[in-house]
């Protein structure tokens, strides 16, 4: 009996284990994709941009040695007012060459909790750069070396305004091992960043000057708008998605086959490819059609992608109704394999982004994986459409995609319940990604800093992220929702296909709200010191009329506390203060003991850093309120009301919950 | 030849303990409730003072995630120190157990009649028995420390598994399966620590044996008697679900009905009354089966006889 008991133990031991694991058993040949019938951009019609880098990509996966050997042609336009005598190029692979990059001094090696391996290095290289036939590769140049995220070479003969030129490129490449955005995990690829890509003329014209930054950990993406046509050949095992429509697809010899997508004003191209994806579709319903919403996932995270489906599908449509349509025909949602989901998870390309994180304990109502996909979606809007510079201003694509995702998440999921509704705890995007953020005065870098000269990892983040979020609601909040929304989306349209700057935002947001706001971008923005609002004083006494000696000679009377009693009112002085260097319009709500209370507003607009108050009522003060109603998210709540009398029955009934668990450990040591 | 009690047996004592010596059951509760409400007063103070005058903080209490975290984020240090009033207590409760224990045991060993022979015997033994008890804990340090070693590297081994989860199911089995050798090492050290107690209080006055070697001693009762894990795990089973029970009523309920912190107390006093009857009957099953041991060697004999020699 006893031993079969333990075989039973042992059998059930071996299920539990083997129903943890996800074997696929080897990779099978894949059905040949149908080509997707609608043009790139849905109803096709003019370039919505200027399309100033194009590019014609042939590329192969060795998906075994996870290498991909690859060709494309460039044609890149001058559009400026200045000849170019240097052609710059980023091979972001580099990133992952060694411990001597930019990427990886800034990163040690680390990113959102994803790690390097020592195996798993990646790079790029230039075999053959060719202009007009002529071979430049040997001049390719790094100019931040020893970091090769950025080539450079010096043109034969300088491109003049107007003109265009084509370069022909060969290139190999190793893809790193995932923890970064791009490379494999098992037989899992997310390939991005990984062809040489020219970088972007900005400034006034006549003096452009190229912006083509190396790599750095906080550093994204900014690229010119074009149209791109790529040829993947790839093992017939492997499912594969990417960026734009699939415009062709043949059987090849040696069990690979060759897929041709075709996207037009984008300025990225991503993909990925895995034997074990599955595909679930859905569609999105916007104002001038459809979008077919494609969730790659393994089968395992069915259930998840199903999330992230209706997830993206409720953002292309509230993100399409907030700004501006969803142009391009699809939107693919790449679900990552949970062994790359940490180091894959959680980016964006045009038309296709990746998401995650899929867990366990990601549990319907806990809607982190809904937040993400939105988030993600959300930035082909904010980066894939406006396209501005990420490591100039990542705050312009990250921090506004916050704000607009919180307002997309609310309308999904409930204002309430957008992030959090589960057994009974609730949380909205706003209040809880706040509390993620630490007191933006005690950072020392601004919002708009650029990206890669922050203090550090951490001020990158809560300032490009969240502080970002929290000014913009709190200015939102300030001039009023719909007014707010209105202006967001008149910027959006004015720079949708352009670079927009900082100063562009600042300058819209200005002209649309119809006032000048220098009084709140200019301290939240640019300075560092955030807001430091305080209840300095609150207290009442007794009203009377005055009492003390009035008059003179023989009229002479004293007046006290007989002649003039108290009146049964109270006055109530409350002393409101702002050390910081932000200053919004604050209201403040007074609540009397007999129920009533009363609102005042403090709006000094930086004039002042203090206010004193005086009310006179029928009954005592006994609590005032800073914001009552949250409006300002700047600095956190906590002191924001405050009671005149303590009051310690919450305390009370915590500690009481605190003591019975402290109880049932006692329980468990002693008798 | 001893008497071989089953499980049935070891079960039964307990409502024969609860009913006979039901003051003695009451008089250790009333330590246990006087150490955590003084714990509750403590720790009621201070985040009165982090928070009696901030209306965010009522609001965390009843429910409010956002305020909740807000408030943490406000007054760690005080939170902290709530901890260490918690961590306080417990060690102070750990201490005062082996005085608790010691009577409870002695009092279920001798029998006494009376309320005056039942105090004087629980006094009496629990002061007798003290240092024995110290010394025994004192004994389960390397235990401890395997435990720890036992749940460090089973966690470990299922960590990888728990993170790359999808479903309960494979989240919490990996985490079932790596601590369940901790888990059951623990119960078994516990189970061993229960019976040498036992055998230090019987055979207190007759053997005075060492708490080392009654220590080791137990460790071969307890594997040669696994009756003594399994009633051990029962009583276990009975105040995991007493707590689960009382969880799943109040979920949702976060006063219960009752508005003050007061009525809250006492319903879960209640409820702790109810697990320490559990342990109490738990306790006399042990002094049962722990009568039908072999004796000890007699250390105070061989010391007697050596001083004759």
């Amino acid at each position: 009996m006893y031993e079969e008991a333990v075989r039973r133990f042992v059998v059930a031991l071996f299920l539990l284990l083997a129903a943890c694991s996800h074997d696929h058993g080897p990779p099978r040949v894949q059905h040949l994709p149908k080509v997707d019938g609608s043009p790139a951009l849905r109803g096709g019609g003019a370039p919505r941009s200027n399309r100033i880098a194009n590019y014609k990509i042939e590329a192969r996966l060795d998906s075994q040695r996870h290498q991909i050997s690859g060709s494309e042609t460039l044609t890149w336009t001058n559009t400026g007012a200045s000849a170019v005598d240097k052609l710059p190029f980023h091979l972001y692979l580099n990133a992952f060459k060694n411990e001597s990059s930019i990427f990886m001094r800034s990163s040690k090696g680390a990113v959102r909790g994803a790690r390097a391996t020592e195996s798993g290095w990646g790079w790029i290289q230039v075999d053959s750069l060719q202009i007009a036939g002529t071979e430049l590769a040997p001049k390719l140049v790094f100019p931040n070396a020893p970091d090769e995220t950025v080539a450079e070479v010096t043109l034969p003969t300088p491109v003049q305004p107007g003109e265009k030129i084509e370069v022909a490129i060969k290139f190999s490449e190793q893809l790193p091992e995932v923890f970064a955005r791009t490379g494999y995990k098992g037989e899992f690829h997310m390939v991005g960043q990984w062809f040489p890509k020219i970088g972007v003329r900005t400034g006034p014209p006549g003096a452009e000057q190229w912006e083509c930054q190396p790599l750095h950990v906080n550093t994204e993406f900014f690229a010119d708008f074009g149209t791109y046509d790529v040829t993947l050949n790839v093992p017939s095992t492997e499912v594969v998605a990417a960026t734009g429509v699939l415009i062709a697809a043949n059987e090849t010899a040696g069990g690979m086959r060759t897929l041709t997508y075709h996207a037009e004003d984008v300025h990225d191209f991503a993909w990925m490819a895995d034997p074990y994806m599955r595909l679930i579709t859905g569609q999105a319903k916007v104002e001038d059609g459809v979008v077919e919403v494609r969730v790659y996932a393994r089968p395992e995270q069915y259930d998840f992608a199903v999330r992230h489906r209706d997830a993206a599908i409720g953002a292309i449509e509230k993100f399409s109704s907030y700004f501006m349509p969803y142009p391009w025909a699809t939107m693919t949602v790449i679900d990552p394999p949970v062994d790359a989901a940490m180091g894959a998870g959680g980016m964006e390309y045009p038309t296709l982004v990746t998401t995650g994180p899929d867990h366990a304990l990601m549990r319907p109502g806990i809607r982190i994986p809904e937040y993400i996909t939105v988030h993600e979606v959300g930035h082909n809007w904010f980066q894939g459409m406006l396209a501005s510079n990420e490591a100039q201003e990542a705050w312009l694509d990250e921090g506004v995609n916050e704000w607009a995702d919180a307002h997309v998440m609310s309308d999904l999921y409930g204002p309430h319940t957008s992030l959090v509704d589960y057994m009974g705890w609730q949380g909205d995007v706003t209040a809880l990604r706040g509390l993620d953020t630490e007191d933006a005065a005690t950072l020392p870098s601004p919002i708009a800093t650029a990206a890669y000269a922050f203090v550090d990892n951490d001020a990158y983040g809560e300032q490009t992220y969240g502080a970002t979020m929290n000014a913009l609601t709190t200015l939102e909040h300030t001039v009023g929702t719909t007014k707010f929304l209105a202006a967001m989306k008149a910027y959006a349209r004015a720079f949708a296909w352009k670079h927009p700057t900082g100063r562009d935002f600042y300058a819209t947001l200005e002209q649309q709200l119809g006032t000048d706001l220098g009084w709140f971008f200019e301290p939240v923005f640019q300075k560092v010191g955030g807001m430091h609002l305080a209840i300095r004083n609150a207290s009442c006494i007794p009203g009377h009329k005055p009492r003390g000696v009035f008059g003179e000679g023989s009229g002479k009377k004293t007046l006290g506390e007989v002649e003039e009693p108290d009146t049964g009112a109270f006055v109530c002085e409350v002393v409101v203060q702002n050390t910081g260097v932000i200053h919004v319009p604050v209201d403040i709500e007074l609540r009397f003991a007999d129920g009533t209370a009363q609102r005042l507003l403090w709006d000094d607009k930086g004039q002042g850093n203090w206010e004193r108050f005086v009310v006179e009522r029928s009954s005592k003060l006994v609590e005032v309120r800073l914001d009552p109603d949250r409006k300002i998210l700047i600095e956190p709540p906590v002191t924001h009301a405050m009671r005149l009398i303590g009051d310690g029955a919450a305390s009370l009934r915590a500690a009481a919950r605190i003591s019975w668990w402290t109880q049932s450990l006692m329980q468990l040591v002693g008798p | 030849m001893a008497t071989r009690l089953g499980l049935g047996d070891l079960l039964r004592a307990a409502p024969r303990a609860v009913g006979r010596y039901t003051g003695t059951l009451l008089a250790v509760f009333v330590v246990e409730t006087i150490l955590a409400f003084a714990c509750m007063i403590g720790i009621a103070a201070l985040l009165a003072q982090a928070f009696s005058h901030l209306p965010m903080w009522d609001e965390a209490v009843d429910g409010d995630l956002y305020a909740l975290l807000s408030c943490i984020h406000y007054a760690r240090v005080h939170f902290v120190g709530c901890a260490g009033i918690a961590f306080g207590a417990l060690l102070l409760w750990q201490l005062a157990s082996w005085f608790l224990v010691g009577g409870t045991l002695g009092v279920l060993a001798r029998r006494p009649e009376g309320r005056g022979d039942t105090a004087r015997t629980f006094g009496a033994t629990g002061a007798a028995t003290y240092l024995a008890y110290a010394r025994l804990a004192l004994c389960s340090l390397p235990g401890l420390a395997l435990v720890s070693f036992a749940f460090t590297v089973g966690i470990a081994l299922a960590e990888p598994r728990m993170t790359q989860a999808l479903t309960l199911p494979q989240f919490f089995g990996p985490l079932a399966l790596g601590t369940f050798p901790g888990f059951l090492l623990l119960h078994v050290l516990w189970t061993v620590t229960d019976y040498a107690r036992v055998e230090l209080t019987l055979r207190h006055e007759s053997h005075d044996p060492g708490a080392v070697i009654t220590y080791l001693r137990t460790i071969a009762f307890v594997i040669k008697r696994p009756v003594t894990l399994v009633h051990a795990a029962l009583g276990w089973f009975v105040f995991a679900l007493i707590t689960a029970g009382y969880a799943l009523l109040a979920h949702g309920h976060p006063m219960f009905g009752a508005e003050g912190a007061v009525a809250l107390f006492v319903i879960r006093q209640g409820v702790a009354l109810a697990r320490s009857t559990i342990r109490y009957g738990v306790l006399a099953g042990q002094i049962e089966i722990g009568r039908t041991r072999a004796l000890p060697p007699r250390r105070l004999e061989s010391q007697n006889d050596s001083a004759k020699g």
